[in-house]
């Protein structure tokens, strides 16, 4: 028989049964002593814990997040952390099929604008009582790093770090061009401008293979929101109830990234970059806009590269996204996974996935220390990333994120691969949109 | 039992159940249960993680106005009506050519069938290299064929095409197989009667071998029309059901729904629906066979 459907029917039929048989995923409250009272359950010394601890990454993260969980086992040697690391998206169907089964991870990784449909359905224990009880220090963490996680009733989860939108440029296509480095002085005229130097066939084969940009359009947080933001746009109205991306000031910014690609022809379109996988990588495109996470890839290139703010269109603007860990309500070891998560997100856990250079530490005091911005990554103006914290604004989160995000990233394909209109296609799209957050807020 | 001309003796029926009952408990708990459960959820509200509630036919209102449920209807029509037929045809002729007495046959036939045992993830993995617009070995081909080379899988036009083609290829070496094991089974006696009336090669391949492998014919067309209609690995894979939904067909959105938009009841309508397309056409392929399938002695 055919197993296509069957991997779908299974995890269906796997989330049905174990959710039918398992207490834990009925919402009855086993352990509101533990949620409510943490002083009144100090662990037992001596006895045996076993946590799992799931995140999403690829194996470098792995072996140091695993070199984490051991510095946190050595010291609490009565637990067990079993580390788990698989990529985007078999990450988030394994958690929601756990989650139903009532066998979750007891920590585990967190991406803000996801994080809302999470905790609105009641799965992840609020940390709130433990922060007051230990007193967690929070007024050293970035505002923006809080703002996705922070409720009504507390925090259901705690950032690491924060990933402040700057613009990558290769500095040696910049010379060859005679092109002065951007810098805190461009604006999107000046990109436009010294794009077309920086915009080359360099093999003569009548097709451009050298662009001024290349930004990835499929996710906001890459560069089409800093863009709508520059612009004085909104993305959505204060309480997520309407997409606003087809107001004028949203249509400016569509517009001009359109222009970049059919009217000056300085960034590619997602099919001709895709050729060159990451355009920027490969040596393809002069500048980039992306997080910090792209510095341990871009320092294995052989060029020269730099990093700048953002270009300014009417007002200097940038995005900033946070990944946090939270606890699963129904963990068993609740103390024990708070203590974790405390060592992942205090100083000890960033400075160490600093050192990778992943990200910027969501703690001020870390991030301004020698072990941010003196990284060996690669030899970067780090700061740069905090400067822009400043002006940088976050990444919205709200429930219906995922679809909602999806249908603005694909949807918008077809205009980016020049097959469709900007305006018919946002008419289409956001009604659609609006739908989404309809009904996600009705529940 | 009777009609088999098979009596069973005392006590051989506690064996018929307790041999039949691995596969039937498997039916039962792996798909009868799941199938009954998906009739019920797919008439509530249920975000797979807090409690369900009931939703009447709601999900099923829903996919009538929903743009991209129909819009992946499209797509797997399209995915179907092409790679079906397509893969049975070029099976045949695979299958007609491995039926002959070459040197290393055997060879070629594993070769052939190679794909059907390789998991379609793996697969999935090498032909989205295959596919890729400036080192892909098919532009490579194409370039040097002097044509110009095609975004394959980021093209709202070339993405479905890439995916049948992966999806034909998959298939070739199980309809080889089963069409071999239907030319094997045609006596050979029908062959040496056509030639002593002096039959040509076209008039034995017309008159005697299409029409005495219309059951294997018939048996494939159903069996790659079912499989077809539920594709899902390839497009996870290669495309993610983009660009612009252009290769989400309906398993990949149920995928969507059920898994990334907390919308398991609605998920699960989807699903009830095309198990009913797929059971229609499966009901009227059957009906037809009366038509055309020649079933020999």
């Amino acid at each position: 028989m055919n197993n296509r459907f069957k991997i779908v029917v299974f995890l269906l039929i796997a989330v049905m049964l174990f959710s039918a048989c398992a207490p834990a995923a009925t919402p009855a409250p086993q352990q509101p002593a533990a949620a409510t009272q943490p002083a009144a359950q100090e662990p037992a010394t001596g006895e045996k814990v076993d946590l799992t601890f799931s995140v999403w990454g690829d194996p470098e993260e792995l072996a140091i997040l695993q070199e984490i969980a051991d510095d946190f086992t050595k010291a609490n040697p009565n637990v067990n952390i079993t580390v788990n690391v698989s990529d985007w998206d078999t990450y988030w169907d394994k958690l929601q099929t756990t989650l139903a089964a009532g066998t979750p991870p007891d920590v585990f990784a967190m991406d803000a604008p996801l994080y809302p449909d999470y905790q609105s359905r009641g799965v992840l224990l609020n940390l709130q009582p433990y922060i007051q009880k230990d007193n967690f220090d929070l007024t050293d963490f970035y505002d923006s790093s809080l703002t996705c996680y922070q409720t009504a009733d507390g925090y259901y989860g705690l950032p690491r770090d924060v990933q402040p939108s700057v613009m990558y440029y290769n500095k040696d296509m910049f010379d060859e061009a005679g092109v002065p480095y951007p810098d805190d002085t461009w604006t999107w005229d000046t990109l436009i401008e010294m794009g077309q130097k920086l915009t080359k066939d360099r093999d003569g084969d009548g097709t451009t293979d050298q662009f001024a940009i290349w930004a990835d359009l499929w996710d906001m947080e890459l560069y089409w929101a800093s863009a709508i933001w520059q612009n004085e746009g909104e993305i959505l109205n204060a309480d997520y109830t309407k997409t606003l991306l087809g107001e004028p000031a949203d249509m400016g910014a569509w517009q001009y990234i359109y222009d970049l690609i059919f009217k000056y022809k300085i960034m590619p379109t997602p099919s001709a970059a895709e050729q060159f996988g990451d355009p920027f990588e490969s040596g393809n495109a002069a500048m980039t806009p992306a997080g910090h996470w792209v510095v341990p890839l871009y320092s294995k290139v052989d060029f020269n590269w730099g990093v700048a703010p953002l270009p300014k269109g009417k007002t200097r603007a940038s995005i900033v996204n946070s990944v946090g860990f939270v606890v699963a309500k129904d963990s068993k070891h609740p103390d024990e996974s708070w203590a974790f998560l405390k060592y992942l997100i205090g100083p000890q856990g960033q400075a160490k996935v600093t050192s990778l250079g992943l990200g910027v530490p969501a703690i001020k005091s870390i991030a301004n220390s020698d072990a941010y911005l003196n990284q060996k990554t690669a030899d970067i103006n780090h700061k740069l990333f905090l400067d822009t914290m400043d002006y940088a604004k976050v990444k919205p989160c709200f429930k219906g994120y995922d679809e909602w995000a999806t249908l603005f990233g694909d949807g918008m394909q077809s205009v980016w691969l020049g097959e469709a209109e900007l305006k018919p296609t946002l008419d289409e799209l956001i009604p659609q949109a609006d739908q989404i957050l309809a009904e996600a807020n009705s529940k | 039992m009777h009609s088999s001309g098979i009596r069973l003796r005392r006590g051989e029926h506690i064996w018929l159940w307790v041999l039949l009952a691995p596969t039937l408990i498997g039916l039962l708990v792996g798909t009868l249960g799941p199938v009954l459960a998906a009739i019920g959820i797919s008439f509530a509200n249920w975000d797979v993680i807090t409690p369900p509630s009931f939703a009447g036919i709601a999900n099923y209102q829903r996919l009538l106005r929903d743009p991209t449920f129909s819009k992946a209807l499209i797509n797997t029509l399209y995915y179907v009506g092409v790679m079906v037929p397509v893969s049975t045809v070029l099976s045949l002729a695979l299958a007609l050519l491995m039926n002959q007495k070459l040197r290393a046959i055997t060879w070629y036939r594993t070769a052939y069938f190679l794909p059907v045992v390789s998991s379609t993830v793996a697969v999935a993995l090498v032909w989205a290299w295959i596919y890729s617009k400036d080192f892909g070995l098919l532009n490579f081909v194409l370039r040097s064929l002097g044509m110009n080379p095609v975004a394959w899988l980021s093209s709202t036009k070339w993405a479905m095409p890439a995916v049948i083609i992966m999806g034909v290829w998959g298939t070739l070496g199980e309809g080889m197989i089963i069409f071999l094991a239907g030319l094997q089974s045609i006596s050979q006696s029908y062959y040496e009667a056509a030639e002593v009336d002096g039959a040509s090669g076209w008039q034995k391949l017309w008159k005697i071998t299409l029409p005495l492998i219309t059951p294997s014919l018939f048996f494939y067309f159903i069996i790659t029309m079912i499989n077809a209609f539920q594709t899902f690995e390839q497009i996870y894979i290669m495309t993610r059901g983009g660009p612009v939904n252009s290769t989400t067909t309906i398993v990949y959105y149920i995928y969507r729904n059920a898994f990334r938009n907390f919308k398991m009841g609605y998920a699960s309508a989807q699903a009830i629906v095309l198990f009913a397309i797929i059971m229609v056409l499966t009901l009227i392929y059957w009906r037809l066979q009366e038509k055309w399938v020649v079933y020999d002695g």
